[in-house]
């Protein structure tokens, strides 16, 4: 028969039959159901094993709190493990299994370890597999491991999408149950910008599951009609399907909203969203979620929370048993007798503990079948209800380590301490646990706040509704009998292991917690919690609030990481930048490399090309010897202006730079305040008040930034203003012999002869008959060569424009490879050298630095380390042997030294085959360096197994006296 | 080289897509000028944005506008004029009518605008912009730096549901994807 227990009611559209599957067999359910309506509507009891003994689990709740029903969801890449059924919307074509179970889940053969319970008590691990020493790694662990766990991961990339956002508003109420809604039309009404976010799919929190009456209606109709006002307020923004599980700095709460979790097809739309939501106040309308009562044998299949009952027959039309029990100590439990009589459900008894009567045991291995009393009587059930009490959702409340404090009347905590600023807590979750109450006191919060944030429309009247009669017996575990008394349904946790670790000596319930897993895992401990205190506090002889509460911590509920990563993941990770030349390198056959965020051609293949070598070493001759093209916009730029931009340079760097000629280029050197080498680069000064500054890749934000620091906060008198132009400008060196003869074709009416034109030289030039651009000569590579600027917009234009400018002498494009080969060559310092420990005497700069002016690092230039005699000095090295290839991080070492740090002499910094020189070079930095210069030393890599002599020489390896960039 | 004459290219190509909710396009008309005031500029540079196109200076937030030309704050003494050049008013033109009362440099290829509009908009701007975009916090007319996909960026908001999104011209493609995926993700 098509679902055998549903009855009538509920909120479920039964016009519509969808069909889903579990564990392979097909089932039918109705739009409105959860994964744990409809198998309890097709009379699936038995849904998953658990954690530990692998004992037969059935469907314990009706919410998130759900320990016990833990199932896996769809297939392939898309299998998602651990998901709590409770929580699941039913639709069409929906795939489920169960989980945790070798074998069926009728016959898991590690139910074996339930026989086995007595050896596998709290904190066995850490007691057990001590012997032999060897087997941790190779035995106990793996097998423990494999054993391991609940559900199973794909192991396949998630295939979902993931997206983040952002939220504003003035009030953020958290729950839309009874509190939650009149909140919300409260504060909706007075005007205020409203964010209404709940869990469920469908908003009314327990009014759905009970059949209290609201504004003389049903309950779950008022909360209908609310919903339906709110919607149709601009002011309001409802989200169903989300949680707020976290509470953070500044009224910043995390949410989380389940986009399409519903549907069988995502539409290719993110699976969820997860939104930061600025708000200025938040009212906590959380609620409370009901506790169990430990007893013998208490978490078989049909063993389920009162609460949770009387919501699968009133929302959702299903009878959890044909023959149900109910076990109560407090008045609200006896309602599940009574709602469920109505629908037609047969009562099989009312144990109320309140009056001496208890339930001790229970049967049935796949399914409730009796419980047994302590009065010795024996009743056959199928379904026990079982209410405890219940417990306020404190824990966003305790998110900022507000400890929670205990409410005698209630037996329960409520939120105490300091709440998160801004936060109001009401409702269940503040311990009103009656409904009439419960609305007013949102009603009135609510009202209080909007007129606090300056909103003085009407909020009508608070919503009527009778409080319900309300008592509960602390009454927690019952002591009678030998069986084990679960306390944590998901971390298997029973009340012997609660009581055995507060003998072992764990008295914090922190400790307990960690000792045992209580309270861990999927549910976070909200059915569990309160139980294992208030075991622990009779272990203990002291009362709960004496014994303590654990302090909360996001997430309220499971956050997939997915939904953390949002977007960022694969070549989203982080933002890319393009160079204007990257769409013509691409067609030419470019190798890019990532240097930061931009994407640089490194090397250009040609036909015939076995290796990235033979493109190089092609690349650097082709320059040396006719002329070579190299897109260097990466580097920074900034326009620096003012009446007192050169005084500003002249303080920023440690050479002068306050008498630099108009039409001039300077390279510059850039210290810390300890006077070490943070950057370098060229600056140009277009007119008395314009320089133009060029930075490294790698530094350009990290200067401007420190230029804007010491502008507004350093010299803050001075008139200078500062902006990037690193992506305004398109960039390109022209370097080698033959960059004279091309530039000369492409620049309009500029001449460039070296008397005109020499080297260090800038101007503003238009090229290729008009087209604004700027010039610099200046050199990286050590060649003749320059520098040609255009505006971005033309600078895939213009790198076309100069290879065809430039075929009739050779052009060829180089990339960063040859760049780096070419300025090893040269003796050119680069990040490699300029490691943060780097001052100016170590790269023979010296005496570059003035020491007649004041400027960032001079008060420390002269510290007692970087003037010692036997500093480290920029070297350049070669093999002894031309056919070796040196290794960049080799340390000297003296021949004959021993390789320890004591004899240690330095380090090569760079190393590049020099297709010039024809063998590998090195430059490096060496103890009494420039001194040494002839001399044979060992270049020892103990990484890469490298011990070969080199010869120091000038870190100039080629045209030492700088003829050719001079020519 | 007579015979090559350089051709401009909008960096993203011109994109322009219409989603079912609103609308994204690259707006590679607009020229940008960044002024810097001058220290104690400030009055001078005011009456000659007054005399040349009664133009005020903007606020911190806002942004002012004035005979097609829109002028956007970029940091406490610098702000951007946005502008539709022609043979009348050039980037050149603009500079030399500013060149002795404030500091100019042209910026547009330094950023690239995408124009997002129709009523998708905010709901498209939600995922990626963390600010307050409601109209009462962010009125037409408001502008503010801020971080999209961790791209630094500049938010406009020239009409009621038409903003100007701008950031660096080198990261442009990973902007337009961010700002196109929020479009994709929340059209209906």
């Amino acid at each position: 028969m098509n679902q055998p227990n549903r009855v009538d009611g509920g909120q479920i559209d039964r016009a519509t039959t969808l069909k889903f599957q579990f564990n392979e067999r097909w089932l039918t359910a109705h739009p409105g159901d959860t994964l744990a309506s409809a198998l309890l509507a097709n009379g699936v009891r038995l849904v998953g094993r658990s954690f530990k003994y692998h004992r037969p689990r059935g469907i314990f709740s009706a919410g998130s709190e759900e320990p016990n029903a833990l199932v896996q969801l769809h297939k392939g890449a898309a299998l998602e493990p651990n998901t709590r059924a409770t929580t699941v919307e039913v639709f069409d074509g929906l795939y489920a299994t169960s989980q945790n179970h070798r074998g069926s889940l009728e016959h898991d053969f590690l139910a074996v370890n339930d026989l086995l319970s007595p050896l596998l008590s709290a904190g066995f691990y850490y007691k057990t597999f001590m012997w032999p020493r060897a087997f941790w790694e190779k035995v106990y662990e793996p097998v423990i491991r494999s054993a391991a766990g609940l559900g199973r991961l794909s192991g396949k990339p998630d295939p979902d999408e993931y997206d983040h956002g952002y939220l504003h508003c003035d009030v953020l109420i958290i729950g839309a149950g009874p509190a939650g809604l009149a909140a919300a039309l409260a504060a909706g009404r007075a005007g205020a910008r409203v964010i209404l976010a709940d869990e469920d799919f469908r908003m009314g929190g327990r009014l759905n599951g009970e059949t209290y009456d609201v504004g003389g209606i049903a309950g779950a109709d008022w909360a209908r009609s609310a919903v339906t006002e709110l919607t149709s307020m601009n002011n309001v923004r409802m989200m169903a399907r989300t949680t707020v599980y976290g509470a953070y700095d500044h009224g910043i709460y995390g949410a989380l909203e389940r986009m399409t979790d519903h549907r069988a097809d995502s539409g290719d739309k993110p699976r969820h969203v997860l939104w930061r939501v600025y708000s200025k106040r938040a009212i906590l309308c959380a609620g409370a979620t009901e506790r169990s009562m430990a007893f013998g044998n208490n978490d078989r299949p049909g063993v389920m929370l009162a609460g949770a009952v009387r919501t699968y027959v009133n929302r959702f039309g299903v009878a959890p048993g044909r023959k149900v029990a109910v076990f109560t100590n407090n008045n609200d439990g006896l309602r599940t007798a009574d709602d469920l009589r109505a629908k037609g459900v047969d009562i099989s008894a009312v144990i109320d503990a309140r009056k001496g009567e208890f339930v001790v045991n229970t049967t049935g291995r796949k399914g409730l079948k009796s419980v047994q009393l302590n009065t010795g009587r024996k009743i056959e059930t199928d379904c026990l209800a079982v209410s405890g009490g219940w417990s306020p959702n404190v824990h966003l409340s305790s998110h900022h380590r507000g400890r929670p404090t205990w409410r005698e009347d209630i037996a329960g905590f409520v939120p105490g301490g300091e709440l998160p600023p801004g936060m109001t807590v009401v409702g269940a979750a503040a311990g009103t646990l009656t409904l009439a109450s419960t609305l007013s006191e949102a009603h009135e919060t609510a009202t209080r706040i909007a007129m606090d944030l300056g909103k003085s429309r009407a909020t009508g009247e608070a919503p009527k509704a009778r409080d319900e009669d309300f008592s509960t017996a602390p009454i927690w575990h019952i002591n009678e009998g030998k069986n084990r008394a679960w306390v944590d349904l998901q971390n298997d946790v029973t009340t012997k292991d609660v009581t055995q670790s507060h003998r072992e000596g764990f008295r914090s319930v922190e400790h307990l917690k960690r000792y045992t897993t209580l309270g861990m895992a999927t549910d976070q401990g909200k059915t569990s919690n309160m139980l294992g205190l208030a075991v622990m506090a009779e272990a203990s002889g002291k009362t709960i609030p004496e014994t303590g509460t654990t302090i909360f911590r996001p997430p309220y509920s499971p956050v997939p990481i997915g939904a953390f990563a949002g977007r960022a993941r694969g070549k989203n990770f982080r933002p890319t930048r393009l160079t204007p030349s990257h769409a013509w390198a691409s067609e030419s056959g470019a190798s890019f490399v990532e240097t930061g965020a931009w994407l640089r051609a490194e090397w250009y293949t040609r036909p015939g090309e076995k290796g990235w070598r033979d493109s190089v070493d092609r690349e650097v001759k082709a320059t040396r010897t006719a002329v070579g093209i190299c897109d260097v916009t990466t580097l920074g730029k900034i326009d620096i202006q003012g009446r007192d931009a050169a005084e500003f340079l002249n303080k920023i760097y440690a050479n002068a730079f306050l008498k630099l000629p108009v039409g001039k280029v300077r390279y510059g050197l850039m210290l810390r305040e300890d006077g070490t080498v943070y950057d370098d680069g060229t600056t140009a000064r277009l007119s008395d008040t314009h320089f133009v500054m060029t930075t490294t890749t790698a530094n350009a934000v990290l200067v401007f930034r420190n230029l804007e620091f010491a502008r507004q906060c350093l010299w803050p008198d001075l008139d200078v203003h500062l902006i990037s132009t690193t992506d305004a400008w398109a960039q390109f060196s022209v370097a080698g012999p033959k960059s004279r003869a091309l530039m000369q074709k492409v620049v309009d009416d500029l001449d460039l002869s070296n008397d005109a034109f020499p080297f260090m030289s800038c101007a503003a030039c238009t090229v290729f008959g008009g087209t604004s651009a700027r010039l610099f000569r200046i050199s990286f590579s050590g060649e003749l060569a320059y520098e040609i600027a255009v505006p971005a917009r033309y600078g895939d234009a213009m790198i076309r424009a100069m290879m065809a400018a430039g075929e009739e002498f050779n052009l060829t494009p180089y990339g960063t490879e040859a760049l780096g080969v070419m300025r090893i060559e040269k003796g050119h310092v680069a990040g490699n050298e300029l490691n943060g420990q780097t001052d100016a005497r170590m790269i023979g700069l010296d005496k570059m630095v003035s020491r007649k002016k004041d400027f960032i690092g001079a008060a420390l230039l002269d510290r007692p380390e970087q003037t010692r005699e036997d500093g480290l000095q920029l070297v350049g090295l070669r093999p002894v042997d031309a056919n070796v290839n040196l290794t960049a991080g080799a340390h000297f070492l003296s021949p004959g030294d021993p390789e320890d740090m004591a004899h240690d002499q330095g380090w090569m910094t760079s190393v590049a085959y020099s297709p010039e020189l024809g063998h590998s070079i090195g430059l490096g930095f060496l103890k009494r360096g420039r001194d040494r210069h002839g001399e044979t030393l060992r270049s020892f890599s103990p990484i890469r197994g490298q011990d070969v002599m080199v010869e120091v020489c000038s870190p100039h390896h080629i045209d030492p006296e700088g003829e050719r960039q001079r020519g | 080289m007579a015979d090559i004459t350089l051709i401009a290219a909008p960096v993203l190509g011109g994109f322009n897509h219409e989603f079912s909710n609103c609308t994204l396009a690259e707006r590679s008309d607009i020229a940008l000028i960044s002024v810097a005031v001058p220290r104690d500029g400030d009055t001078a540079l005011s009456t000659k944005l007054d005399t040349a196109w009664t133009l005020t200076m903007p606020t911190p937030s806002t942004t002012t506008q004035a005979n097609g030309m829109r002028a956007i704050p970029l940091t406490a003494d610098q702000f951007l004029l946005a502008f539709h050049p022609d043979t009348n008013r050039t980037e050149v033109s603009v500079q030399d009518d500013l060149a002795e009362v404030g500091y100019t440099t042209v910026q547009t290829d330094a950023w690239v605008i995408l124009e997002l509009s129709g009523e998708g908009a905010t709901s498209a701007l939600e995922r990626i912009c963390p600010l307050d975009l409601a109209p009462d916090a962010f009125p037409t007319g408001s502008a503010a730096r801020t971080v999209m996909e961790h791209l630094g960026a500049m938010i406009v908001r020239v009409d009621n549901t038409r903003f100007w999104l701008m950031s660096a011209r080198s990261s442009a493609m990973s902007f337009l994807h961010a700002v196109e995926t929020s479009c994709r993700w929340t059209a209906s």
